[in-house]
């Protein structure tokens, strides 16, 4: 939609400062900070609002991208001159394993996930996001698990096998240490959070956006992060699958990376690079979407091509996962696989250039106004396309290998990286600085800070494509002189160091403005979005009342909305209630379909959080039974955390006789973020189920000394009859399901019993077959496989169990029924999965085997 | 697939056939791994056996399949006439999947050609 009108200029809109609040807005902030306010001092550690743990996470990244920063500098530092003493090969691999390692799952993903986190729900009409307590745990596991593993440093046992942990380097028979144990388990801890936050994101901007914001009137930047969030879902699952199996074939002595035992160091690079390449995008499309977002508030007009630009997002995000292998061209992968894969790797180009065009576009056409963020957007273009070109040129397969792991690669990386998401979020930190602090940046100082950085930047790494071209490879401590490669790494290293310049500057300068900075008016860049409506600082609501919304510009078409909503003119005005509440909206029209109630300050996420940093370390100092009681004790605290849901007391406080006109509660319907909520953890979980299988059939396919048994140790009918169980156990859940929807809840709590009964069966038949087949998972990778398989299904098989007598028991409690019939329906997800992976385990580890033998 | 019940104008299309062409590579992929270690042709038979022959007629129905979808989404977007909020959100939709399918299709025909080209198990 054209805006009814532009600003004339993107100088500051100071209309709204002007206004001093009315005494009924100040009445209403008041009521609404009883409900919504943070607490001080040692009690801060309970918050779970949204904007408070999303400052964090962009805080605590911010750090750990000034560490891993320090490492590369001290790379830099020893490939200065031929011939350093200043590190020696142990410190050198350590170094660049954690300045990778930390870059990539400590800093970018978790900082854009901040960003996100904190600008979301306020771009999207809405108080918080869906699963506040979830962010807080998030946090914490984020946290915990980032100090977990940089302390790897203090000690002196950092990983050491480089940031894609190739086996069999960082096996046991390489990586005898702990070392490998820090980057397996740490990262693995730190993933909970990224996961978490994956799935929350979207879920809040599926079903949190305003009244009326359909999903083609999104904000660009949440489209991005929509398309983002679901690659997580997917793409971080064959990772997580990895490194269990790696840490227990290093912990356990079970096989699945080493060929002598039947299993294949390639799988890992399989599993890694599934994750792997997706996240080269999971980093550079909340980029584009914030690129999105601020070139068309400095041009002055809205986006060129918003549904290009949608549909260029979407096609990223799907064919980002055919390219994993182009990583592993080297390799030895057959012709015709090299071809699909470097194929694909061009298509992906397309997609990625449709975006800049629309950029450039918006620009051509716009009446740009140049400011500090959008220089960091003008250096962005100019690396990004770099970037972008030298990626076509490694998807050419002869080239690849001309070039593979020579600093060529670390150079195109590096513009793909910084130029594709480092440079993005600086324009975004300068361009969102004021909704932070209230002020505005250093015109000058800023200026400085993008100069020395860009500089810096290309002085580093397009003289380093040269090194690499000169045949230097990557992760060599040091060289020899008269190589050649002495000058431009004496030239790299020096502007590696300006370009480090030109970072203190911008923090500096980020440092100074919250003290000596403009005092920003409301909506200081003229933008559309409603981000800044909220005041800046925002209030901790967001939104003293929530306005209907049928626009992308909300704030150019109607810039009467801070006014507005301060005053309570919208829906949901009131705070009187006590509890924290948002409008839950339809996911495609944005019609209002109930109200979700929000949970408030709780102690629970930094226990889970805590609980789960000390299994980490018995995990990593093979305490084992340690470990064994902290996992029970984490798994209790996470399920009292579960007790205080739905329709208990402390969940939904307040009676809600002040909803508007044919709205509920929405632990009072069938359909609230929670079953939303599970559903895309089902579809992670069969993410990470899919690449088990995808493990298994490789290994029967490839791995060169597989070594299948005659018959199989766990025959052919068990699994199946455990299967039967499950399905008797589901449908008595489903029964259960239906009753509620036809309003009938007559033995309600016996069906669920019932269907625990089965999943109790069915977890007895699976530990029966644990102890009596005959599996020697230390020996053959054919029963590791078998063997990890039977314990994910146990664990599901207990988890529906345990899940269905606690539903039972809020039955008995009264806060499961007719008039809260919504749990039911969650757990009811839980069990469709539970049943069918047995299933279909069944057919693939028991049934397919049959045809295997009989056919090859 | 319940998703081919869904109107042009459901959002759901927009994904439909990216995800399908997902399965196809992976069809594709696994299919010729796993023809190779069952039954490989001779190297010199070139591009001209069984194998390749098999994965292009999969291919084909998809890229067919694709650019059908394709069409009956840009015609029914060019049917979705008027102003109406609903109207303007489902002819969004039906014209960015219609994008969305014929990018499934040139996907397809592009990651496809090295079967014209290559033997399998080379």
């Amino acid at each position: 939609m054209i805006p009814k009108s532009f600003p004339a200029t993107a100088a500051p809109d100071t209309t709204a400062v002007e206004h001093a609040p009315s005494a009924d807005a100040q009445a209403l902030h008041a009521e609404f900070e009883a409900v919504w306010g943070n607490p001080k001092g040692w009690r801060a550690l309970s918050v779970v609002n949204h904007s408070t743990i999303a400052v964090r996470f962009l805080l605590t990244g911010g750090v750990f991208f000034l560490l891993a920063g320090l490492l590369g500098m001290l790379l830099r530092a020893q490939l200065a001159q031929p011939g350093q003493t200043f590190m020696g090969a142990e410190a050198y691999n350590q170094a660049f394993t954690m300045h990778g390692t930390m870059m990539m799952f400590l800093f970018a993903v978790p900082i854009l996930q901040g960003l996100a986190a904190y600008l979301l729900p306020k771009m999207l009409g809405a108080r918080d996001l869906v699963f506040p307590r979830l962010s807080a745990f998030g946090y914490w596991c984020y946290v915990f698990g980032g100090i977990i593993f940089t302390s790897s440093l203090l000690f002196g046992l950092a990983p050491d096998a480089g940031w894609f942990m190739y086996t069999p380097l960082s096996s046991n028979a390489y990586s005898p240490g702990i070392n490998s144990d820090f980057w397996l388990l740490g990262v693995t801890f730190v993933e909970i959070s990224t996961m978490a936050a994956g799935i929350e994101i979207a879920v809040s901007i599926l079903r949190t956006r305003a009244a009326g914001m359909a999903l083609h009137q999104m904000p660009i930047f949440a489209w991005a992060m929509l398309v983002t969030s679901m690659m997580i879902i997917t793409g971080f699952p064959p990772l997580i699958l990895g490194s269990i199996l790696l840490e227990l074939e290093r912990a356990a002595g079970w096989a699945f990376f080493d060929p002598t035992r039947g299993g294949d160091a390639v799988l890992w690079q399989h599993l890694f690079w599934l994750f792997g390449h997706p996240e080269v995008y999971i980093i550079f499309l909340p980029a584009a979407g914030v690129v999105s977002t601020i070139i068309p508030v400095f041009a002055r007009r809205p986006l060129v091509g918003y549904r290009w630009v949608v549909i260029s997002l979407v096609s990223i995000g799907f064919i980002s996962f055919g390219l994993w292998v182009h990583h592993m061209f080297a390799v030895g992968i057959p012709v015709m696989a090299l071809a699909f894969f470097s194929l694909a790797s061009m298509l992906v180009a397309i997609p990625t250039g449709v975006q800049v065009f629309a950029w450039i576009a918006t620009l051509w056409t716009g009446r740009p106004v140049w400011s500090v963020p959008m220089l960091w957007v003008g250096g962005f273009l100019f690396i990004f396309v770099a970037g972008g070109l030298t990626g076509v040129m490694l998807a050419f397969v002869p080239f690849d290998w001309q070039v593979h792991d020579t600093h060529f690669v670390v150079a195109h990386f590096h513009y793909v990286l910084i130029g594709g998401m480092l440079f993005p979020l600086v324009a975004g930190v300068y361009y969102w600085l004021p909704h932070f602090s209230g002020r505005m940046p250093f015109e000058r100082l800023s200026k400085v800070g993008f100069w020395l950085s860009f500089i810096g930047f290309n002085g580093t790494f397009l003289v380093m494509h040269w090194t690499g071209l000169m045949g230097m490879p990557r992760r060599v401590y040091t060289y020899e002189p008269g190589m050649g490669w002495d000058l431009p790494n004496l030239i790299s290293s020096i502007f590696s160091f300006v370009m480090a310049f030109g970072v203190a500057t911008v923090i500096l300068d980020v440092a100074l403005h919250f003290r000596l900075g403009r005092r920003a008016p409301l909506n200081p860049w003229g933008a559309d979005t409603l981000e800044w409506s909220t005041g800046t600082p925002p209030r901790s609501y967001n939104f003293a009342s929530q306005p209907p919304l049928s626009t992308r510009h909300p704030l150019w078409d109607h810039p009467e909305l801070p006014h507005t909503i301060a005053e309570g003119q919208h829906a949901l005005p009131t705070a009187r209630h006590g509890r924290r509440e948002t409008l839950g909206t339809d996911p495609v029209t944005g019609r209002p379909r109930e109200v979700i109630h929000l949970p408030g300050n709780s102690w629970w996420p930094l226990a889970a959080g805590l609980l789960l940093a000390v299994l980490c370390i018995f995990l990593l100092l093979k305490a084992y039974a340690g470990a064994i009681i902290v996992a029970l004790a984490a798994v209790a605290v996470l399920l009292r955390w579960s007790w205080e849901n739905g329709a208990h007391p402390k969940a939904a406080a307040g009676e809600a006789h002040d909803l508007p006109d044919g709205l509920k509660l929405h632990s009072r319907t069938f359909d609230g973020p929670g079953l939303w909520g599970m559903g895309l953890t089902l579809l992670a979980d069969a993410a990470l189920f899919t690449s088990l299988l995808f493990g298994w059939l490789y290994l029967w396919t490839v791995a060169p000394h597989w070594q299948p048994p005659e018959q199989s140790p766990l025959g052919v009918w068990p699994l199946a009859a455990i299967a039967g169980v499950l399905a008797v156990g589901l449908l008595y859940m489903q029964r259960a399901v239906n009753g509620l929807r036809s309003a009938r809840n007559e033995g309600l709590a016996l069906q669920l019993l019932v269907a625990a009964a089965c999943g109790a069966l069915g977890c007895a038949g699976l530990i029966m077959l644990l102890v009596l087949a005959p599996l020697q998972p230390s020996r053959l990778a054919h029963d590791a496989v078998l063997t990890f398989t039977l314990y994910y299904l146990l664990l599901h098989a207990a988890l529906a169990t345990v899940l269905t007598v606690l539903q039972a028991w809020r039955v008995q409690r009264g806060y499961v029924g007719l008039h809260a019939p919504y749990e039911p329906a969650v757990v009811a997800l839980w069990w469709r999965f539970t049943a069918g992976a047995q299933a279909v385990a069944w057919l693939v580890m028991a049934l397919m085997p049959l045809a295997f033998r009989a056919g090859v | 697939m319940s998703t081919f019940r869904h109107p042009p104008g459901h959002p759901i299309q927009l994904i439909t056939g990216l995800t399908l062409w997902f399965v196809w590579f992976c069809l594709v992929y696994g299919g010729a791994a796993v023809a190779c270690a069952v039954a490989p042709p001779p190297p010199q038979a070139g591009p001209w056996n069984g194998v390749n022959g098999t994965l292009l007629l999969v291919s084909a129905a998809f890229a067919l399949g694709f650019s059908v979808a394709a069409w009956r989404m840009a015609h029914a977007a060019r049917g979705m006439t008027g102003n109406d909020p609903g109207i303007v959100r489902r002819r969004f939709f039906a014209s960015a999947a219609a994008t969305a399918y014929a990018v499934a299709t040139v996907s397809t025909v592009v990651v496809a050609l090295p079967l014209v080209l290559l033997g399998p198990c080379i």
